[in-house]
């Protein structure tokens, strides 16, 4: 039987039930056995549990899972830690910090994490969640992105660590949010639907969604691809230089896919004046795409990485240019390892939204589709994250990361992150079938 | 003479019979009972609260709520049993493990029936949740270009990308005499929109509604079923869509086909019974028909230059994956210098969209579906399916015009998907792929270049 509840009864419903899910993430990151249809190969039950787990303690979880289940890539690969007797010892403080401009020029920026957030759009995800992610990305003193939804007001306290994306459908793109953001990302490509362009389907383009992105609310926006006035390195050199006569201080990263050609594409990025290139790999998350898509169309980033490392190293501009590697991050361990590959650190999206406990059901492209108020922008559901909690389990998350990943480098004998860039030696591979369980 | 957009019209046409939820849902109800009694007095008496539910979806919103769960609507985003650790339990349905086989996993048939179900492209939120890569498929990622578009114009300029393939003779050169007319007989070309069709069934399911079905979707989407001689001769399917599978044994009973057939295919390389079809069917394009292991150059050698390679369903040639023989194939055919006048039609292991391009990618002109088509008939695959002639295929009861439409759906939404590939890659038409090994990335060349000079790695 139902009972529809009126207009009052909203911030009681969502109490309720904002707090049985709290209670529920609690307990079953504690449980001795995963809720059974929990998890795929890329999250396992185990991993998602342990990164509850880390976003309510802001410690890394001892028994903790550093890989997936999916028998390639970062889950092939392991450090081959020194001796217990060599390791680094505890007091001494290990560096993690990387820069974001590495050349003579522009406004010298650095992040005390070698990450920052990566691109969620208004409209993929809810306003309270970008809040949330701005809210700890300036408690740890990163960055976070905006996606190419626009730039809501909420989050222009949080300015100086927020990232306007300008993205081939220029939605919500004006010249005030170039102008407050210290970096500006151009989003060339994105790992999950590389070469589609941007998927928001009409269920979510409610009419806060749509006054933002300057469209036709519950009309479904595909931001075509690619961008219409680039065919060139010289045409996106154009981009860059236009954003930097509305905001001569601003960095210029630029987000790009993974094709095979993608050390051409990292070299050009450098031509065309970026500071920041972000590989985004072929399975990370999204709001919505084609299945089509995020499995066979571009190379995972583990195999993205090396090659722009090598090439950029080879055209002796590097040290030039910072590579954050992204599409498939799920801890601490892969950044790590992502380093180790030649990246200088990373971009997370998922784990984020992991720790504000996302199931990964899959579900993000309805409307009303994400019951737990992440990846969507109903008004009703999205009260159940309120942005303070969640600040405070990203802000954990990135706790437990950079623990876990000073342990590493300790492990290591490495002083600092920026000493691990590209120290493939210091990796091992870990041998199986393809395709097979690891 | 108007130009025409080719088209796929798709149409929702759902399951008939009963497709296996993906989750079970178990509520303990005397838990259930004992928190609504205490929740009753909690929010006094406040019932919206009370009985608000855990689940956007619908599954505790049957006529009695929580203790009459509906799995169906299921779709496994866990918020009841994150909320509810001890009163409700979602599981994988055990039931799915019997979808499929071993190479046609549950997952890839949820995908097809779901297509057939919708026409359309699935969508979905969250990245990619399988296997890294593989042997098969998986291990292969087809490129994207981070400028390069078929066209600027429309969205994505996917509008404008032909997917259409030429399937007949096409000679190296034409000679003619003096006078300006050809001295040798103009090669019989002709073309198909799309780059699919349809395979003959297997023996175990060659019934005649499924015949037909085939039959009439391919009429509709302007393609080809090959179906077996006899029973096209047998059922009297006489569609300007089939084209005839004939067995050397069964050349004179070709006399009973009342019209030339648009192509022929032989099962099987005969060189007399080639000949005697050829002589037979002077204008009609003759298929060989062989399995991929078999060199094709000897046969070449014959003067045949249409192929249709078979791999089992698995993809399998003796033992090696139809990617690898088909690049294999195709590469001899380059180097033997008759690859532009040959045509390779293939077909085992292609059993989702992705396949279809990557097929082609690796040398294939065109495909032919077997039992993907099966499964969008909501066929249950009995045991491990490898062959036509061992494959148990249970199909269910069905109308001919359901069975169209479903084929007819994952045609289109089949074509959509190589048209997402196609664009991210800034092709304009699906001719240009073929072979074109550049278009793809393998992931045993992708982990040599990646992990070399890795402590372990020995690829």
């Amino acid at each position: 039987m139902e009972f529809p509840p009126r207009l009052s009864d909203l911030p009681l419903i969502a109490a309720r039930h904002t707090g049985a899910i709290r209670r529920g993430l609690c307990r079953w990151s504690r449980a001795a056995s995963p809720p059974p249809a929990l998890g795929d190969r890329r999250w396992p039950a185990e991993l998602i549990l342990s990164t509850w787990l880390q976003a309510e303690t802001g410690a890394p979880a001892a028994s903790a899972p550093t890989t997936g289940a999916s028998a390639g890539g970062f889950d092939r690969l392991a450090f081959r830690e020194l001796p217990a007797s060599e390791w680094l010892p505890e007091v001494r403080p290990i560096d993690l910090a990387i820069p974001l401009n590495r050349r003579a020029w522009d406004p010298p920026i650095e992040i005390p994490v070698p990450w920052y957030g990566a691109g969620m759009s208004f409209g993929s995800v809810s306003e309270r969640v970008m809040l949330a992610r701005a809210m700890a990305a300036r408690r740890c003193g990163t960055f976070t992105c905006t996606g190419e939804g626009g730039y809501p007001d909420s989050l222009v306290p949080y300015r100086e660590h927020v990232i306007t994306q300008i993205a081939t459908g220029m939605f919500g793109v004006r010249e005030e949010t170039i102008q407050r953001a210290r970096i500006v990302e151009f989003k060339y490509a994105q790992g999950a639907k590389p070469g589609l362009g941007g998927h928001l389907l009409g269920d979510k383009a409610t009419m806060a969604v749509a006054k933002m992105r300057e469209a036709v609310p519950w009309v479904s926006l595909f931001s075509p691809f690619p961008f219409h006035s680039v065919y060139s390195v010289e045409d996106h050199r154009k981009h860059v230089d236009w954003v930097k006569a509305i905001n001569p201080e601003a960095l210029v990263a630029v987000k790009v896919s993974t094709p095979t050609d993608v050390d051409m594409v990292a070299v050009g990025s450098y031509h065309a004046g970026a500071h920041i290139l972000q590989i985004d790999g072929a399975y990370g998350g999204t709001g919505a795409a084609p299945e089509v898509a995020k499995k066979d169309i571009a190379m995972p980033v583990e195999y993205a990485i090396p090659k722009v490392h090598r090439y950029l190293t080879a055209e002796g501009v590097r040290d030039e240019l910072t590579v954050l590697a992204s599409g498939g991050i799920r801890t601490a361990d892969d950044v790590a390892k992502a380093v180790a590959l030649g990246a200088d650190g990373a971009a997370l999206g998922t784990a984020e939204l992991i720790a504000m406990g996302c199931t990964r059901c899959a579900n993000c492209e309805r409307g009303r589709g994400c019951t737990y108020g992440i990846t969507t922008t109903d008004p009703e559901l999205s009260l159940f994250i309120d942005p303070e909690w969640a600040a405070e389990r990203v802000g954990n998350l990135y706790a437990a990361f950079a623990a876990r990943l000073r342990d590493i480098l300790r492990h290591l004998g490495l002083p600092s992150v920026r000493a691990l860039r590209g120290r493939t030696d210091l990796l091992e591979y870990r041998p199986g079938p393809r395709g097979a369980a690891a | 003479m108007s130009y025409h957009r080719y088209h796929i019209s798709c149409e929702a046409c759902p399951d008939v019979a009963r497709h296996p939820n993906r989750f079970r849902v178990r509520v303990i109800r005397w838990r259930l009972a004992r928190m609504l009694l205490h929740e009753l007095f909690h929010y006094r008496f406040n019932l919206p609260v009370v009985t608000s539910r855990p689940c956007v979806y619908g599954t505790f919103s049957g006529p009695i709520g929580g203790f009459a769960p509906r799995p169906s609507q299921c779709v496994g985003c866990l918020r009841c049993t994150i909320e509810y650790p001890d009163m409700v339990r979602v599981r994988p349905n055990p039931e799915r493990r019997g979808l499929g086989d071993s190479y046609f996993t549950p997952d890839k048939v949820d995908t097809v029936v779901q297509e057939a179900a919708t026409g359309q492209i699935p969508v979905r939120g969250a990245g990619y949740r399988g296997a890294f890569g593989g042997e098969a498929w998986d291990g292969m990622w087809t490129d994207m270009s981070e400028i390069v578009r078929p066209t600027r114009d429309g969205i994505h300029g996917r509008e404008f990308i032909s997917t259409a393939v030429d399937l007949g003779e096409r000679p190296g050169v034409l000679t003619f005499d003096g006078a300006g007319v050809p001295s040798v007989p103009l090669p019989h070309s002709f073309s198909l929109p799309i780059p699919m069709l349809f395979d003959a069934p297997p023996l175990s399911v060659e019934d005649p509604i499924l015949c037909r079905v085939l039959a009439e979707a391919a009429g509709r989407l302007q393609t080809l079923a090959i179906l077996p001689l006899p029973r096209l001769l047998a059922l009297g399917i006489r569609s300007p869509a089939v084209a005839p599978l004939v067995r050397p044994e069964e050349i004179e009973a070709t006399v009973q086909l009342r019209e030339a057939p648009p192509m022929l295919e032989l099962d099987g390389w005969d060189d007399g019974a080639y000949r005697a079809l050829k002589t037979r069917f002077p204008v009609t394009p003759v298929y060989v028909r062989l399995p991929l292991e078999h060199d094709p150059l000897p046969v070449a050698r014959s003067g045949v230059r249409l192929f249709h390679v078979t791999a089992d369903y698995h993809g399998r040639a003796a033992g090696v994956f139809v990617g690898e023989a088909v690049r294999s194939s195709h590469a001899a055919l380059v180097k033997a210098g008759i690859r532009e006048e040959a045509v390779l039609l293939g077909s085992g292991g292609i059993i989702a969209a992705a396949d279809v391009a990557k097929a082609i990618v690796c040398g294939l002109d065109a495909v032919a579906l077997d039992t993907a088509a099966l499964v969008a008939l909501q066929g249950r695959l009995e045991g491990e399916c490898l062959d036509r002639g061992t494959a148990r295929v249970a199909l269910p009861r069905f109308e001919e015009a359901w069975g169209v439409q479903r084929l007819c759906n994952l045609a289109g939404v089949w074509r959509d998907q190589l048209l997402e590939i196609l664009g991210a890659m800034g092709l304009r038409e699906v001719r240009r792929l073929r072979g074109e090994h550049g278009r793809a990335m393998f992931q045993a060349d992708l982990e040599r270049e990646a992990f070399a000079g890795i402590a372990g790695f020995e690829g």
